[in-house]
């Protein structure tokens, strides 16, 4: 069968795959690298964010990705948010703000605000609600995901 | 030493959010697992269809394929389901909706699967289907099961409807329709399961109760209840749809057949089909008042559609008839329900359990009829509520919790003073609507309805609960930790919980009916004290002092002589002594015969009720018919918080999922089957929900409670598509009958 070898920079280090064209970055982040914190909800339609990844400095829904595209690209993924065991502030506001519930979409949302916040530290109420429109949540009604950026965004000021 | 802060009320950190922000939190399908195969379902290709072959010859020979199962490949039990036993685990010879299994693919990679899948030919015979269950009841529809179509008729009547009706000075009819709605779960229906050498299989589920699972599996597999080991991982959102089994009986098939290890995951397209959603309903609502508003009679006649299997049709139809008066003391009441089977997908268990379908009409005629009577709906609503001490038609008698509905009144007049004073924005129409709502906890009279949890105060110190129902995500984990730390006088973080497995864990009964903080709670109450005591006598042998001389609290065994020792050191020094600290105990849900009638079904009636209320601003464009709810107000009443931010957070969720049924949400037919993406069946994001929101919670205690605590998982959804359909009502004048209320209706351009 055919297959590929995809070398790119993942959570900051060099990654060498090889596998089937057809493969997406979805497929291999949870299937050869064992990162499972990218999830899919949807069915790999691209329309539920809960694979969100950052990619070169912009939120794309990792199942949409083949994984020839992230030849010499620059993937971060969940996992690639807390350094050692300190959790990046967007989590931490997650957890604080109370926006996690069965946390399935939690990943997805927290890599599109990181995104977010990465390009406009200090977003309004709608930037955050339109930042945040890619990802589908069934348990939070997204007040406590907006209350969550707002904390975050605060930390970002500080920081 | 101080005393430890309480927790209860407070907003504790649960402490799975860590994992989950972290992406390390491990869910059924992220699990790894050595030699894993993967499974994949053939489903049917129509609505109703006899099979004529199955060819597998062609998909055998793909590489990777290890095992296709079709019914005859099942040893034991090939048919389940929660109440009546009628759904296949896979078809046998006949198809009854679209998307039902047929085949079970097994290969060695999930493309190797998916391959074969394509290369399966099935014949198919096709019948005729019948989707609307008006016409499925009729004797010329055609009989999708033995017995016939009308899956279960409740009749429930109470007074002198006649009498009623003819003592009002209006009457008026009107006829809902209610959608097919999906829990729309974020993580679709997954299961894992390995077969080990010891002939036992071990199954990881996403699942609500899974002992029902278990309990299916070994039926399946014909083996003994003992072989099936079934693991809860991390849950990613249930309400209500993942009280079914399936794909766990499936996988746990699967790995029965290769002796090996195999994993299935349904893609959403197979969740919209193939797993149980909200019943579509159509309910004729007829209510009676006379001039100074007094209801004095309600008659309903309405459809439930459970489509091709019954799951839990029928329990859902009684708590949709239970709740058909909603809020309010009406005298002469005559529900007529019907749960009826058609080609449709079926239908279950969803968040509400039927109270969202009947409040849609009960809270849309109410306004209607305040109109009518040319009275403001609030005073309309006030001379109806309930109060406690009221015996509702089923015969049940409303307790304290009443005393809620006129603070909800209260909260609704200065709201909606508040929102009226808000000013359209150029070009667009405004209107504020509410709506009032009713919800019962529990499974029903003479449902066993049990629930048992176990307390172990490991050497560590940590006290570990071993929970028997699982953690959907709402976080019933952090309430059980908050009353566990709260009862034995020990800081929140102390207590932890553990993973539920069938091996282990107590059956602490499904987790459902916004009973569960209830009953675990209770249950965990009286494991404490358990512990406690056996804790005393331990330290009274160890001390050699009387145990009635000692005392604990806080952690600490306190001797006569005013001294303590942490308690942590009896249970080290037991730990040597090869014993375990434990304490297990049982809640049962109180049924107390003296004022639980008798005259209805088993899983009738519902003793406690919840109430609340909520109200919306929106904004309509009158050109386009495009509708904003630009505010938006929750009055709950919770008994007790346990934990604020759990408590705020299954408000927000309930009202965002009742806003998704007001608005956006339906599961329609389209070309030759049916709406079964996020591409066009919508799901509220972050910019659908109105930015100036507000919850209010009020604390009224529910005497059986643990602190006082009652359920809010359900009713917080409940009043929110007739406060929207009243708001829209108010703002271009359309009553919108049908859900969900999209621009064409408003417009007129559809019905």
């Amino acid at each position: 069968m055919n297959q590929i070898e995809v070398i790119f920079t993942l959570n900051g280090k060099e990654t060498k795959i090889s596998g089937d064209p057809n493969k997406t970055l979805l497929d291999v982040l949870r299937d050869n690298l064992g990162l499972t914190g990218a999830k899919d909800a949807c069915g790999g339609e691209g329309e539920c964010g809960a694979c969100t990844v950052i990619f070169n400095g912009k939120p794309v829904n990792s199942c949409l990705i083949f994984i020839g595209q992230v030849m010499g690209q620059k993937i971060t993924t969940i996992e690639g948010l807390s350094v050692k065991g300190v959790y990046h502030p967007v989590q931490k506001a997650f957890v604080e703000a109370g926006a996690v519930q069965c946390g399935y979409c939690t990943p997805g949302a927290v890599i599109a605000a990181k995104a977010l916040l990465d390009r406009n530290s200090q977003p309004s109420d709608q930037e955050i609600r339109d930042g945040l429109s890619g990802n589908l949540c069934r348990c939070t009604g997204y007040n406590k995901m907006v209350d969550a950026v707002q904390l975050a965004a605060k930390e970002y000021s500080n920081g | 030493m101080a005393d430890q802060s309480t927790t209860i009320g407070k907003t504790e950190i649960r402490k799975d959010a860590w994992q989950k922000a972290a992406g390390k939190a491990l869910y059924t399908a992220d699990i790894p697992v050595e030699n894993l195969n993967y499974g994949v379902v053939v489903r049917s290709q129509h609505h109703y269809a006899r099979i004529l072959e199955i060819n597998k010859t062609a998909a055998l020979k793909v590489p990777g394929v290890l095992q296709i199962l079709t019914a005859e490949d099942i040893p034991g039990e090939k048919i389940f389901g929660p109440l009546i036993p009628d759904q296949p685990s896979l078809a046998q010879g006949v198809v009854r909706h679209l998307g039902e299994p047929i085949c079970l693919v097994i290969a060695e990679t999930r493309i190797a699967a998916q391959r074969a899948k394509e290369k399966i030919n099935i014949k198919y015979q096709p019948l005729v289907p019948v989707f609307d269950p008006v016409l499925a009841v009729k004797s010329d529809a055609p009989q999708l099961h033995q017995g016939g179509n009308l899956v279960t008729e409740l009749n429930v009547q109470d007074g002198d409807v006649e009498g009623g009706f003819k003592e009002a000075d209006i009457v008026l009819e009107e006829v809902y329709y209610l959608p097919r709605i999906s829990p729309g779960y974020m993580e679709p229906e997954t299961s894992l399961a390995v077969w080990q050498e010891d002939n036992m299989v071990t199954v990881w589920v996403s699942s609500q109760h899974p002992f029902t699972d278990q309990g299916f599996i070994a039926a399946a597999l014909d083996i003994p209840i003992s072989s099936v080991r079934v693991k809860s991982a991390v849950i990613g959102g249930a309400f209500g749809g993942k009280e079914d089994s399936s794909l766990s009986i499936l996988a746990a098939l699967g790995a029965q057949s290769i002796k090996g290890a195999l994993k299935i995951v349904n893609n959403r397209r197979e969740s919209f089909l193939a797993h149980p959603k909200r019943h579509p309903a159509q309910i004729k609502y007829k209510l009676g008042a006379k001039q100074d508003g007094t209801f004095t009679a309600l008659q309903v006649a309405a459809y439930l559609d459970t489509g091709a299997y019954s799951s839990y049709g029928p329990a859902v139809g009684m708590i949709f008839s239970e709740t058909m008066t909603g809020s309010y003391r009406i005298p002469n009441v005559k529900v007529d329900t019907y749960v009826v089977y058609t080609n449709s997908p079926i239908s279950g268990a969803m968040r509400g359990f039927g109270s969202p379908q009947s409040h849609f009409a009960v809270e849309s005629m109410v306004d209607t009829m305040a109109e009518a009577l040319g009275m403001d709906p609030l005073k309309l609503r006030d001379k109806n509520i309930l109060h406690p001490g009221d015996k509702v038609f089923t015969g049940v008698t409303i307790n304290e919790t009443a005393n809620s509905l006129p603070d909800c009144l209260e909260n609704i007049l200065e709201i909606r003073k508040r929102f009226q004073a808000v000013k359209p924005s150029p070009g667009k129409k405004a209107g504020v609507g509410f709506a009032l709502g009713s919800q019962t906890m529990g499974l029903g009279a003479n449902v066993p309805d049990d629930s048992t949890h176990r307390l172990e105060w490991a050497p560590d110190g940590r006290v570990l609960i071993h929970l028997g129902s699982p953690d959907l995500g709402q976080g019933l984990a952090t309430a059980a930790e908050q009353i566990t730390a709260e009862s034995l006088g020990i800081p929140f973080d102390q207590v932890a919980t553990l993973e539920l497995d069938t091996l282990d864990s107590p059956n602490g009964n499904v987790t459902c009916a916004s009973r569960m903080t209830y009953m675990v709670g209770n249950a965990l109450l009286d494991a404490s004290a358990k512990l406690i005591q056996e804790l005393l006598e331990h330290s009274s042998r160890m001390l050699d002092v009387p145990a009635e001389k000692l005392t604990y609290k806080n952690g600490q065994i306190h001797k006569p002589d005013g001294s303590s020792i942490p308690a942590v050191e009896f249970v080290s020094r037991l730990a040597e002594e090869s014993i375990t600290l434990l304490s297990e105990s049982t809640f049962s849900f109180p049924y107390p015969e003296e004022t639980t009638p008798k005259h209805l079904p088993i899983g009738m009636p519902h003793v406690l009720y919840c109430f609340g209320a909520q109200i919306a601003r929106v904004e309509i464009d009158p050109e386009l018919g495009m509708i904003d709810v630009t505010h938006f107000a929750a009055i709950h009443d919770v008994g007790k918080v346990i934990n604020r931010h759990g408590v705020e957070g299954q408000i927000e969720g309930g009202v965002a999922t009742g806003l998704g049924y007001a608005l956006y949400e339906t599961m329609l037919q389209k070309d030759k089957g049916w709406v079964d993406s996020f591409t066009e069946y919508l799901l509220p994001t972050a910019v659908d929900l109105p930015p100036n929101y507000q919850s209010i919670i009020l604390e009224i205690p529910e005497a059986s409670g643990p602190f006082g605590a009652k359920g809010i998982g359900e009713i917080s959804l409940v009043p929110t598509a007739p406060a929207v359909a009243n708001a829209v009502y108010d703002a271009v004048g359309v009553r919108v009958t049908r859900l969900p209320i999209t621009p064409e209706r408003i417009l007129g351009f559809a019905d």
